[in-house]
This record gives C-alpha cells, sequence and structure tokens, in this order.
C-alpha cells in the first residue's frame, strides 16, 4: 500500500492521518496480489477513504468488479463483494441497484475488462444511465496476462502482441461516455492524488451513472517495456502528459484532467426547414372538377396536379413525381388526401408546392 | 378460471406463482413473448422489474446477479442465445445464485431454423460451460406442465442454490391449451440465501474456501468444493424423480421419448410401452434401469442425433435404437416407419 508516512507530507495540515479506512480492508488477506509499485493499491486506497468519508458500510455499499489485476480489488473490501465473469461487471451492478434501490453501487474494475471484453455492457449501460459509480483503473495495459496490448493502448506503444507498436488508435473513453447526457466522466491519474480524491469523492455522489477513469500505472508489465526503470518515473510521465483542467466542462480534451459532466437532456437536433408556399384564399383558386383534375396526369407534357383537402397543388417540379407520373401509390391527377393522412410522411410534402386551384364540391 | 394459454404464457405464470420478481432477456424467437409477458407485467406490478438486455450474455448476468440481489429471477432464450448464456451458467454454480434459465430448443447449431422445434440442446445444459458442473433440468410437453415445472424448477433452484433450467421448444412454447391455473396447488419453496447488504461476503466465480478466500492452487480445496456441489444437486434432484410409464401389455418395445415428441408419438401408446422422462437431467438413471430390463428392444424417439439416447445408453449399460426427428420434422407417420425399420433390422 505504499509508505503512508510519505502520503502524509502531502495530505497538507492533517499531520495525523484518518485510518479509519482500514475498516473497509480485508487486511486478513493482505499481502495482497498486486506488484509493487502497482497503481491499483492507490486506488483501492483512496476510495475505501471516500466510501468512509461519506460514512457507508458494508450494510449499505456493494462493489462489483470484473476480472484481471484491478478486478481483485472488490475482494479485499469489507464489503459484499461480487466478483463477476470478465467484463461483465456493469451489467451485475446494474441489476443489483436495479433490485436494491437502497444499495450503493460501486464497480472496480480495468480498462480492458470494461472497455474492451464488457465494452457492449459499457455502452448499453451508461445509455441506461443506472446510479452506479464506476472506477476504471486504466493503467493501458493486460497486466494479469502479462502485457498484452488493451483498448487504451496508445497507438505506437510496444507491448508482447504489438511489438512494432501498437498500430490501432485507443479507445477514447472520455469521447464514448458524453454522448448523451446527463453523464458524469471524470478522468484523473494516480499521481495527482488531490485531484484523484476529488474525483472519487463527486463520482460517489453524482446521482446516475458516473465513471472515473484513472491513468493508472502498471510497471512491471508495461512500464519496464516502455523505458520507465521505476514507478515514479511513470508518475512524472503521467504529468507530462495530462494537465488538470478546473471549473465545470463539458468535455475533456485527451490530455487533460478533470470533470466532465451534463444534467441536462440531449440537444434536439436543429429542426429541417420547409419552405411554405405563402396561403391563398379559397375564393380566389381556380375551381376543378375531379374530372378536370384527372386530365392534369403528367402525360404528354401537361402539368401533374393533385387535390388535397380541397385544394389542388402542382406536383410538376417533384422529382419523385417524374418519369411514371406516379410516387409509389400516389398517382397524379387524383384526390390524394385519403393517401396521404396514412402516408408514412406528414402533409408537409404537400405544402411545399403551390396551391393553383381548388375541389369543385 | 379456464384460459387459453400458450406455453411461453404458462411459464411466465408459472414463475410469477413461484414468486419471481425479476425477468432480463434479450428478443429471439420462439421465447420473445416471455419478455412480452414481462414487460406487461411490471406494468401492473411495480414489485416486478425486467431488464431487456442489450445481448443474451447481460440477460443471464443480471439474471443471476438479481438473485444475488435478493430477488426470484429468471431468463428465457433459445439454443444460439443458450450458447452466450454458458458463462454465466457456470458462474451462477460457483456464487450459488439459485434462478432459472428457459431454453425453448430450435433446430440449431447456429441460428438454424429459428422458427422449427429441437430437441437437440440437451448436451448444452450440461456440457456447454467450462469445468464439471450438474444442473437439473425438466422438460414439461403440455401447457399445464410449463406452469407446474416452472414452479418446480425454482423450487430445484432454491434447494441446489444454482441456476436450473427448464426446457422447451418451438412447437411447446407457442402450443395453445385450456388450463385453469388458479386450480393448480404446488408448493413454493421460499427464498433462503441472504441477499446483498449483509455482510462481507465475496461472491466470486474463482475457487474459494468457505471464508471467501480465493484459492487458485490447492486440489483439496476444489475437490472439496466440487463434491459439496454434486451432493446438493444429487439431493435437490433426488426429490424431483419426474417421469411418465405408460407400459402396454405383451409390448416387447419400449419407447422412450419427452417433450413435444411424447405428445406426437401418444397414439403408439396401444402398440407400445411408453417411458417419459420429465427430469431431463441428472438422468433417471434408477428409473430407467428397472424400466428398462423388460424390454427386448428400445428406442429412443427425439429431436437431436442421439443427445439423450447416448446417455440411455450410459445409464443403463446397453445399445438403444434411435429416430431422429431432425430439421423440426415431427411426423407421426414418418417416426411410425422408423419405427417399424428399426424393429425390421432386428428380426434377422
Amino acid at each position: 500500500m505504499g509508505s503512508e508516512s510519505d502520503r502524509g507530507v502531502f495530505e497538507g495540515d492533517e499531520k495525523v492521518m484518518d485510518r479509519s479506512y482500514k475498516e473497509l480492508l480485508k487486511l486478513r488477506r493482505f499481502p495482497h496480489t498486486w506488484c509493487p509499485g502497482c497503481g491499483i493499491g492507490s486506488v483501492l486506497k483512496n476510495v475505501a477513504m471516500a466510501i468512509k468519508e461519506l460514512g457507508w458500510n458494508d450494510k449499505n455499499t456493494v462493489a462489483v468488479s470484473g476480472i484481471g489485476c484491478s478486478g481483485r480489488m472488490s475482494g479485499y473490501m469489507n464489503l459484499d463483494a461480487v466478483h463477476t465473469p470478465h467484463g461483465r461487471a456493469l451489467t451485475s451492478a446494474e441489476t443489483i441497484k436495479t433490485i436494491r434501490p437502497d444499495l450503493n453501487v460501486i464497480v472496480l474494475s480495468g480498462d480492458g475488462d470494461l472497455a474492451s471484453i464488457g465494452g457492449n455492457h459499457l455502452l448499453h449501460t451508461s445509455r441506461r444511465n443506472p446510479d452506479i459509480t464506476v472506477f476504471c483503473n486504466d493503467n493501458e495495459i493486460y497486466g494479469l496476462t502479462g502485457g498484452q496490448a488493451g483498448p487504451t493502448t496508445p497507438k505506437g506503444a510496444k507491448t508482447i502482441t504489438s511489438p512494432r507498436g501498437e498500430p490501432y488508435s485507443p479507445l477514447r473513453l472520455g469521447h464514448l461516455l458524453t454522448q448523451h447526457a446527463p453523464y458524469f466522466y471524470a478522468r484523473t491519474t494516480v499521481y495527482h492524488l488531490n485531484h484523484f480524491k476529488a474525483c472519487i469523492r463527486e463520482a460517489l455522489l453524482w446521482k446516475g451513472f458516473s465513471f472515473v477513469d484513472i491513468i493508472s500505472d502498471c510497471i512491471e508489465l508495461n512500464g519496464r517495456r516502455l523505458g520507465f526503470k521505476t514507478a515514479h518515473q511513470m508518475f512524472k510521465w503521467f504529468d507530462e502528459r495530462f494537465h488538470i483542467v478546473e471549473g465545470e466542462r463539458d468535455h475533456l480534451r485527451e490530455d487533460e484532467l478533470g470533470i466532465a459532466r451534463a444534467v441536462e437532456g440531449e440537444v434536439a437536433p436543429p429542426a429541417e426547414k420547409v419552405e411554405k408556399k405563402p396561403e391563398t384564399p379559397m375564393e380566389s383558386l381556380k375551381p376543378f372538377t375531379l374530372e378536370e383534375l384527372q386530365r392534369f396526369d403528367g402525360t404528354a407534357g401537361k402539368p401533374i396536379y393533385i387535390a388535397y383537402k380541397g385544394k389542388v397543388y402542382d406536383l410538376s417540379s417533384s422529382p419523385l413525381f417524374q418519369g411514371e407520373k406516379r410516387m409509389r401509390c400516389h398517382i397524379a391527377g387524383k384526390d390524394l388526401t385519403k393517401d396521404i393522412n396514412i402516408a408514412p410522411h406528414g402533409e408537409d410534402f404537400v405544402f411545399r408546392f403551390g396551391a393553383v386551384g381548388r375541389l369543385k364540391e | 378460471m379456464k384460459r387459453l394459454l400458450s406455453g411461453n404464457e404458462a411459464i411466465f405464470q408459472g414463475a410469477a406463482r413461484a414468486g419471481a420478481s425479476y425477468f432480463a432477456g434479450y428478443p429471439i424467437s420462439p421465447t420473445s413473448e416471455i419478455l412480452q409477458q414481462a414487460v406487461l407485467n411490471s406494468e401492473e406490478n411495480p414489485e416486478f422489474r425486467f431488464l431487456q438486455a442489450e445481448d443474451e450474455i447481460a440477460a443471464a448476468i443480471a439474471t443471476i446477479s438479481a438473485s444475488l440481489a435478493g430477488a426470484k429471477s429468471f431468463t428465457a432464450t433459445s439454443g444460439p442465445g443458450f450458447s452466450l448464456m454458458q458463462e454465466a451458467l457456470g458462474w451462477g454454480h460457483v456464487v450459488e445464485a439459485p434462478c432459472v434459465f428457459v431454453n425453448s430448443m430450435r433446430v440449431g447449431p447456429s441460428t438454424g431454423m429459428p422458427t422449427q422445434p429441437a430437441q437437440s440442446d440437451l448436451l448444452q445444459i450440461k456440457a456447454g460451460s467450462a469445468g464439471d458442473y450438474y444442473p437439473i433440468a425438466f422438460y414439461p410437453n403440455s401447457v399445464r406442465e410449463c406452469f407446474l415445472l416452472t414452479v418446480t424448477a425454482f423450487n430445484a433452484a432454491e434447494e441446489s442454490l444454482s441456476p436450473t433450467i427448464l426446457l422447451s421448444d418451438a412447437f411447446l412454447s407457442h402450443l395453445y391449451e385450456i388450463v385453469d391455473l388458479e386450480d393448480i396447488a404446488i408448493e413454493v419453496i421460499p427464498r433462503s440465501k441472504e441477499p446483498l447488504g449483509r455482510g462481507q461476503r465475496l461472491f466470486t466465480g474463482t475457487v474459494h474456501d468457505k471464508m471467501g478466500n480465493l484459492k487458485t492452487s490447492d486440489p483439496e480445496i476444489y475437490r472439496g468444493w466440487l463434491w459439496e456441489l454434486k451432493d446438493r444437486h444429487h439431493r435437490a434432484a433426488e426429490k424431483y424423480p419426474l417421469f411418465e410409464y405408460l407400459p402396454r401389455k405383451g409390448s416387447e418395445t419400449l419407447l422412450i421419448s419427452f417433450g413435444i415428441t411424447s405428445r406426437i408419438i401418444s397414439s403408439l401408446k396401444d402398440r407400445f410401452s411408453v417411458f417419459r422422462p420429465i427430469r431431463i437431467y441428472p438422468v433417471l438413471e434408477k428409473e430407467l434401469n428397472e424400466v428398462a430390463g423388460s424390454y427386448r428392444h428400445i428406442i429412443v424417439v427425439e429431436g437431436s442425433d442421439g443427445q439423450y439416447a447416448s446417455w440411455v445408453e450410459c445409464a443403463i449399460s446397453r445399445k438403444v435404437m434411435k429416430v431422429a426427428c431432425l430439421g423440426g420434422g415431427f411426423r407421426l407417420k414418418w417416426v411410425q416407419s422408423q419405427i417399424e425399420e428399426c424393429l425390421k433390422g432386428t428380426k434377422k
């Protein structure tokens, strides 16, 4: 869990650290399974601290995780924990929240689990917006299996399955999860500790689906291959790659750390402009009988007229009425009031054309 | 009140009688009606929740998670969806989640013939997921039985603390019969498992000891866990040795068939003895042995290329003859001619 005496210095005035968060950890199972220098320990500790701070406990909180190094996190928490098959943590968490709305449900998992094998569930669970909080230990690698390229591995990174450099662009979780409001997407790193803590807390308090993308390090199975000697060197690399942005944001750029959130529903797409010809008063229009109307069926250079709700319209300029003088089931020279009422389109299509007459009673 | 109900509706009503309050599913022929029933029911009854999942993987995981969270839950699918659910089925056995998986069989493999019935997912219920596990599966042959056995499946799930499987087929799911559900009395076993939020347990698919500590390199722990699972399932299954045996005096031939096939050949009971297993898995070894001894010929009539027949052969240590109704071709005349062929072969 790192040396806690050093961490105390970063936490400002509080010289004596509150260690009560340890109640939430299964210390009897320690030492844990993770390598020295791994970021997951930091994720586990800070999530436990935030939960403790909010007063949540084993009677009202459930941890769910998937498979992988980070999937082991739930097993170290003194909570009822569900360790699902690979990639299924989100579905499981959503269902638990559905059945038991009184429980706080958190998901502790990794980028491979949530974004690759569980990618479909990520799309759809986030769309259904259940009130769960997801902590994604995003170390950009499949660590447990030995360092294969994952869905978030940066392009060009060398891994054991991409020895010449990862050929594909990484999945941008920030873009993916900020498509439909409401959303909560936070990006932080295990190095930017205070920002990290703030993001965890905000996410836990968010009503709805919240996702914290925690950029974390895997020194043993990723960092060394990339040329880093220690975990600390990777942290400095995070500091170079990312910078914190303050304030309310809708979206985050790829090099920004912060919280992107939106409460409002989707912005409706701009309405299609419908050109309406100016209305002509009924009386001034030329009267047609049905027999007269029938002659204007477009044959032999004649214009195409149709009647709709008592008015006669000139559809000669319609590209849909060219050729056979009919558009699917609409026939030129007829009263189409009934046809258009049951047609899949609205009457706007007719009003685009000018009225040239009226039907005689 | 007497009502005209389809097999799918009876399955849903059975689940409701058993106290199910959660359904997760993905549209698939021939069980989409169960999903629709769930939606309708949730509108009348806010206690009942459903999820139309993004795929069968999510539907199965949701079913098991709902069970862990404290609800009686079930899902329904067909062969291709059941293939996707295998992962969750194995998980459900390890985390001890009582729930019911309904599999209405259609012709496979893959998309196969989506509207045609088959009985070819038997091996999938036993061996579709990785590793050893011992599911309990029932297979009704009427709308009334669809109702009864759904309740039974929920009861067996509570007793075995695992997912149980209710089999059906495309014919039976869409078969309409008159039943009086209120008239049927059946015992319902309440939930026994503590729901989530009551302690510090770990529900994991990884092998673990009783304390919930992961033990991934200890054969002793694994053996202990597996024998306990096997024993628990055995005891639960023994309570439901369900079968139907119609002996015909003087007949030297025993027909074994189940589900919709047993309905198709029901008129042959005047010529042959008929044995219909209702609990499909674990195989009714004792009962089959007792019955089979007095017949010279045993013919298994089923909608697959000998899946159940191979289990019968194992159970009674004896070769049996097979009539395979494949590709949805369940015709009495054809079955009859095949049976004659089988018997002709034995006369030489």
